[in-house]
């Protein structure tokens, strides 16, 4: 027992260390459903965003959740404030997303879910 | 013993035995509830569903074949939903086969239409597409007509549990299942043996053998050929069930005076050069033993245990005698000794032989054992397509006048007729090579070691102080794990026979039919056609095959001695490897379980 | 939605309402009333959020603060410190750490989920799959080094038994109970499998569940391994899942890296491998004895039983089967504990269960919901009801095992016995939604289009029954039906259940057999009047042009067969005799003037 709750500890410090404490968390469905409707794309955007400069955002892809008609999605989870949840993310949207929200604080209320 | 528990069939109390099934337990009190795709050689396969029944407290019926019984249990067997069900179940298979009935090669011999028969299906509620399938005729022996099949299953376990050659399977889905050999090879070309047991089990008409029959009619009528036949020792033993006559009959002098009234010129009996084989066999096997020869030999009658060896164990080849099998040793003398002798032009002999398997069409087939240019064996019809012929020619088989052999092929001893049934070659071999061997007079001539149905058997004998370890296996699938003994220990046996079929000849591919009250392969009727070639044995004065005074004159005036160059040259052959597609050749594989 | 300051979730659960939650959030709402701060926060109801005996139970979000054990008192003060003052109130703060629900952390759409019990998909979405950090995090692998070093395998056993937890796969039998009987097996060679052959068209709940969180269901099957004392696992897995497999083939990896799987796990003396067996995609090899055939290298094909894979399974030995659900739920009965578990859904059916939310609803997607919420809660609950104003006609449950429900029972609470009385089957999750506009026969005799497809072609009533009954429901499709063809397709039907040799035969006739009962009169319909009333079957249709043409041309133009006739700026019109029904200009015309008759 002990040995697990110290890999658990140790997994915990792993994940903070990599930046899961940075102001905003992004997560993209990365599900088989959520790829068919073009995550992967949207995925690229943010990573190429965090590649050109992009700070203070910890990425990371996730499961599905199950809102199938709305994907692909992206949650930005801000330590303090209410997560928000995108549906129907496309590249566009997602630079958009970058832009507004994640660099100006802007949530985009006609796409939230 | 275990303690008997009660259960209770159609609300009336019955004590039986635990751990067996409802249909076993039923079947022991005298109900026999029908059913299709169960046979007692086979696993269970519970696919037909004919033989549910109804227990209490089951939401649905269950398959009496595969369900055990427990104690309390309440069967019901025949209820009006019970025979609706299994009406409706039988006529969902008939509305998809042909109803060419009357056409139909299995026309009175059909499990199906028995089955249908005892249903009372006289209407049909559900017609509507039926499946469309070429026949495969590509096989020398065996042809597979898929829009016959039901679809029970028994060849493809047949194929696999009993004779382990995997050649059949069912393939794709749903209404389209059918079954074939893998990748959809054509028969002749798969990996089949031709044992033909597929055509034993099956109920229908979905396998059969490639019929000659009206090749064979055609060439009886043309007066310029000299007709000459041949028959297997296990087809006296079991044309008679053609006839409706029991199983274990001796019908062989009535065929022989049958197979003159159709036409034949000579009849001769494969027992003689079964007489023959064993000259050339036991001298083979003392020759390997005296001079270091490759051990334990193996017997090389079986035609399907030839090309089962082939594509299975090329690696066992310089294992097995290199004599021909009596039928194509009997071709050989028929157009070469006896031509000569009758001053015929071999050319002009029609070579027939009534077989009770389907392979021997492909051995006949089979270049390797040709000479001078000739088959051996022009025409091979199994006792199935000789008792047909035989009626259809209006010869009544069961009245007629019992005849003779011709001579000079027709003289046979004791231990020509064992050939037909398990470890009767064995036995016949040890009769002669311990007189060859030890100048001694065997007494105790009955082997009955390697006799009767068991899978393998084992068995030794003592010549000169030297014990010789015997091995025997009936079916090819006890044949397999016979040799994997071997592979294991090359040491274990000295002498081994192997007969593709079980039972060895008399369950051949080509012997009648079951009769109605009868399963394929029975072993009661196998045992009863094996008797009745024991019993021939017994009743001969001669019972060794060197003792046979035709065959001593063969060799006399033909073939010289056992080995001679004239024998290697008409009555030995040699075997290749075979590779059929879907057979990954012994060194290429990397399974365990293989060595190198 | 997002500008609201707070969002509520109060639970709603059966277990919080008997201690009087509805009075403490009227309470609340009304205090909210009196700071006038209602427009700033959001108020949610969820479902039983499994701490039943806290309840009423709040939590706050941002923030996931979660109150406990509230007295109507509390409320006053929870909305002025927390709500105005943003002091959360240490006092009445419950700390939580269980394994279930923890979506609210992070899911912003509650809506959605609020509804929902998150056991077997407690990770999906919330975690990455590929990390094991991330499980680790959420407490993975705990329940195994639990049972490893607290709990004997016959303890594990019983905590499972006690669970109530059943096979998610869809007969719903004991989990517990097949654990007892596999461990009872004295074979000391045994086997366990994850069955992810999951073929339902229309599901992917297991594709989902392993693509979201694959180490819950390798810890599961570890911990099944410990409690039958098997040494190896099997996941059978459809090839058409290619990134469960990668992501599965990768936990396997790390697992083994961290010590979970291999040689003396977790310093233990016990070992316990996975391997991944891939499958080639036939329906049939969700059934456990044709997919056991299939991993021994046969032709996946069905057998008769018993013997049950418990006594006689893989390669003859003693093995147990679970589908990949079944599995996930393992880990939290661990940590949750039996009696946790065992509180949440019906008398006979505990735990949650995933459906794949399908077909003519505004919200379609995976849902996890308690055992014993109705169907309606799911369909207008968290599914939103049904799009574009159409009405609600029939709930399909189970794919191609399940039966059509109407209306009728829609206040039906799920667990495997109500829905079998109602006429269906629970299934593996199955749960698609039919509006007016879907004929029932279609839909019948698509399902049985599909089972016949995907019959193995072993046993009779399966290979031809089905074939025959899908000749039946085609040719009343297509207008050509018979009087008796109901009562063929009834024959037939119940034969197929009764007499089939597997599961999925015994089923196959369900979908005909159910919306017979419930809809026979678009049988009839369709069989005496020709006619379709959701107007789907196109050879019972003809299409007329009505008085609101205004002579486009349109449908003239697109018109494959010239059917139509008509001067410009005229009311056209079709010729019967020519047309060949296909609608295409039905979807031209832009005002409507096209009906189907």
């Amino acid at each position: 027992m002990d040995l697990i709750r110290k890999k658990r500890a140790e997994a915990v410090n792993r994940i903070i260390s990599k930046g899961y404490l940075s102001t905003k968390r992004v997560y993209v469905g990365m599900a088989t459903c959520e790829i068919a409707a073009g995550s992967k794309e949207v995925m690229a955007v943010f990573q190429d965003a965090i590649a050109k400069g992009l700070t203070d955002v910890y990425l990371s892809q996730k499961g599905c959740a199950g809102r199938c008609n709305l994907e692909p999605t992206v949650e930005v989870v801000e330590e303090g404030k209410i997560p928000v949840k995108y549906g129907l993310v496309t590249p566009e949207r997602a630079r958009e997303i970058i832009e507004r929200h994640l660099k100006k604080g802007e949530v985009i209320q006609e796409w939230v879910i | 013993m275990s303690r008997l528990i009660t259960i209770t069939i159609n609300d009336k109390p019955y004590q039986v035995e635990p751990n067996q099934t409802i249909m076993q337990a039923a079947d022991k009190l005298g109900f026999h509830i029908p059913r299709l795709c169960y046979h007692p050689k086979l696993s269970i396969e519970g696919a037909c569903r004919v033989c549910i029944v109804e227990v209490e407290g089951m939401k649905n019926y269950v398959a009496s074949c595969a369900f055990p019984v427990s104690d309390g249990m309440k069967i019901r067997t025949n209820t009006q939903a019970l025979r609706t069900a299994r009406r409706d179940i039988i006529e969902l298979i008939l509305d998809n086969h042909p109803q060419d009935c009357h056409t139909c090669e299995r026309d009175g011999n059909c499990e199906l239409q028995r089955l249908a028969a005892s249903m009372g299906i006289r209407a049909r509620h559900f017609e509507g597409e039926r499946k469309r399938y070429e026949k495969d005729l590509s096989s020398e022996a065996v042809i597979r007509d898929p829009e016959k099949c039901i679809l029970c299953g028994r060849c493809v376990r047949m194929c696999s549990e009993i004779q382990q050659v995997h050649n059949l399977t069912q393939a794709h889905r749903g209404f389209h299942t059918v079954v074939m050999p893998a990748y959809n090879m054509p028969m002749g070309e798969s990996v089949c043996t031709a044992c033909g047991q597929c055509i034993n089990v099956c109920p229908t008409a979905a396998f059969l053998e490639k019929n000659y029959t009206q090749e064979l009619f055609e060439k009886l009528n043309d007066p310029n050929l000299v007709k000459v036949v041949q028959f297997a020792p296990s087809v006296r033993a079991a044309i008679g069930e053609a006839f409706g006559l029991e199983p274990g009959l001796n019908m062989e002098g009535q065929l022989i005076a049958s197979l003159r009234k159709l036409g034949f010129d000579y009849v001769f009996d494969t027992q003689f050069s079964a007489d023959l084989t064993i000259m050339e066999e036991a001298s083979e096997f003392l020759e390997r033993l005296q001079s270091g020869g490759v051990l334990p030999m193996i017997t090389s009658c079986s035609s399907a245990w030839m090309k089962c060896l082939e594509q299975f164990y090329p690696d066992l080849i310089p294992n097995v005698s290199t004599c021909k099998s009596p039928m194509s040793m009997q071709g050989a003398i028929t157009k070469t000794y006896f031509a000569k002798k009758k001053k015929i032009d071999p050319r002009k002999i029609l070579s027939v032989a009534v077989m009770c398997c389907t392979a021997k069409k492909y051995e006949a087939a089979r270049p390797e054992l040709m000479f001078d240019g000739m088959r051996g064996v022009d025409i091979v019809v199994t006792t199935r397509e000789a008792a047909w012929m035989i009626k259809s020619a209006g010869i009544d088989l069961v009245n007629i006048q019992p005849e003779e052999p011709d001579h000079p092929l027709g003289i046979s001893s004791g231990a020509g007729a064992i050939f037909g049934a398990t470890g009767g070659v064995m036995e016949a071999a040890i009769r002669t090579a311990y007189e060859l061997y030890t100048g001694e007079t065997l007494v105790d001539i009955e082997v009955e070691a390697v006799r009767g149905l068991k899978g393998i058997k084992e068995g030794s004998i003592t010549m000169d102080g030297k014990e010789i370890r015997v091995a025997v296996a009936h079916g090819l699938g006890n044949a397999c794990r016979l040799l994997e003994r071997v592979r294991q220990d090359p040491s274990r046996y000295h002498f081994i026979e192997i007969m593709g079929c079980p039972g060895g000849c008399v369950g051949g591919g080509g012997q009648p039919y079951a009769q109605i009250n009868s399963i394929p392969l029975d072993d009661e009727n196998l045992r009863k056609r094996a008797q009745a070639l024991y019993d021939l044995d017994k009743a001969k004065t001669i019972r060794r095959s060197h003792d046979n005074p035709d065959v001593q004159k063969l060799y006399k005036e033909f073939l010289q001695s056992p080995l001679s160059p004239v024998s290697h040259q008409y009555l030995h052959t040699h075997y290749k490897a075979k590779t059929p597609v879907g057979i990954i050749p012994r060194n290429e594989r990397t399974l365990s379980g293989d060595s190198k | 939605m997002a500008d609201k300051q707070y969002k509520l979730t109060f639970c709603d659960g059966s277990g919080c309402l008997k201690n009087h939650a509805r009075e403490f959030r009227q309470l609340f709402e009304e205090e909210l009333r009196r700071h006038q701060i209602q427009q700033n926060v959001q108020i949610h109801l969820s479902g039983c959020l499994g701490m039943c005996t806290k309840g009423p139970i709040l939590i706050v979000n941002p923030g996931y603060i979660m109150y406990g054990n509230l007295r109507p008192e509390d409320a006053a003060e929870i909305v002025q410190e927390h709500l105005v003052n943003g002091r959360p109130v240490s006092r009445l703060i419950i700390q939580e750490d269980h394994l279930y629900n923890r979506f609210f952390r992070i899911f912003g759409d509650s809506e959605f989920f609020g509804r929902q019990m998150r056991i077997a998909l407690r990770n999906c979405g919330v975690i990455d799959p590929e990390k094991i950090d991330d499980y680790l995090a959420m407490r993975g692998y705990e329940a195994l080094a639990k049972v490893l070093t607290e709990m004997t395998p016959q303890q594990v056993i019983e905590e499972v038994k006690k669970s109530g937890l059943r096979g998610r796969g869809g007969a719903g039998f004991p989990t517990g109970l097949k654990w007892e009987y596999t461990a009872k097996q004295s074979d000391p060679e045994k086997y366990v499998i994850c069955n992810a052959d999951e073929g339902d068209p229309g599901a992917f709940m297991d594709r989902s569940a392993i693509e979201g969180d694959p180490h819950t269901v390798l810890e599961g099957m570890i911990i099944g391994g410990y409690a039958i004392g098997s040494r190896q696992g099997i996941i059978y897995i459809r090839a058409e899942y290619p990134l469960a497999v990668q992501r599965l083939k990768k936990a396997i990896e790390d697992a083994r890296r961290e010590g979970f799987l291999g040689e003396r796990i977790l310093g233990t003396d016990f070992s316990f491998d996975i391997r991944i067996c891939l499958g080639a995609g036939a329906f049939v090899c969700g059934e456990e004895t044709a997919l056991i055939h299939s991993i021994e290298g046969f032709r996946g094909m069905p057998r008769p039983r018993p013997p049950y894979p418990s006594v006689s399974g893989l390669f003859g030995k003693p093995t147990l089967i679970n589908n990949v659900e079944t599995w996930a739920n393992i880990p939290v009965i661990i940590i949750d504990g039996a009696d946790w578990f065992s509180r949440i859904g019906t008398a006979t059916s505990k735990g949650t269960k995933v459906f794949a939310l399908a077909g003519k609803v505004r919200n379609t997607g995976l849902v996890e919901v308690p055992m014993g919420t109705t169907l309606r809660d799911i369909i207008f609950g968290i599914g939103g009801g049904i799009p574009n104003g159409k009405k609600f006609k029939a709930v399909q449950t189970g794919g191609p095992s399940g039966g059509c429900l109407p209306e009728k029972y829609l206040d039906t609470q799920i667990d495997y016995e109500s829905l079998a009385k109602a006429g269906s089957i629970m299934g593996s999750g199955g749960m698609i939604v039919i509006d007016e506009d879907s004929c029932m026969v279609r839909m019948a005799r698509f399902f049985v289009e599909f089972t016949q497809d995907e019959s193995c072609g072993k046993c009779t009533p399966c290979r031809e029954g089905t074939k025959r009954m899908l000749e039946i429901l085609t040719r009343i499709t297509r207008g050509q039906g018979k009087p008796g063809d109901i009562e063929k397709l009834e024959r037939l039907g119940t034969m197929i259940q009764k007499a089939s040799l597997c599961g999925l035969g015994q089923s196959a006739p369900n979908p005909v057999l159910s919306t017979i009962r419930n809809f026979r009169e678009e049988y009839e319909e369709h069989i005496h009047q020709k006619k379709c009333r959701a107007r789907e079957c196109t050879a019972l249709l003809s299409f007329v042009v009505q008085d609101n043409c205004v002579g486009c041309g349109a449908c003239k133009r697109v018109c494959p067969v010239n059917a139509v006739s008509g001067n410009r700026k005229e009311k056209h019109s079709i010729n019967p005799n020519l047309c060949i029904k296909c609608g295409q200009c039905y979807d031209a015309c832009k005002f409507n003037a096209i009906a189907k008759v």
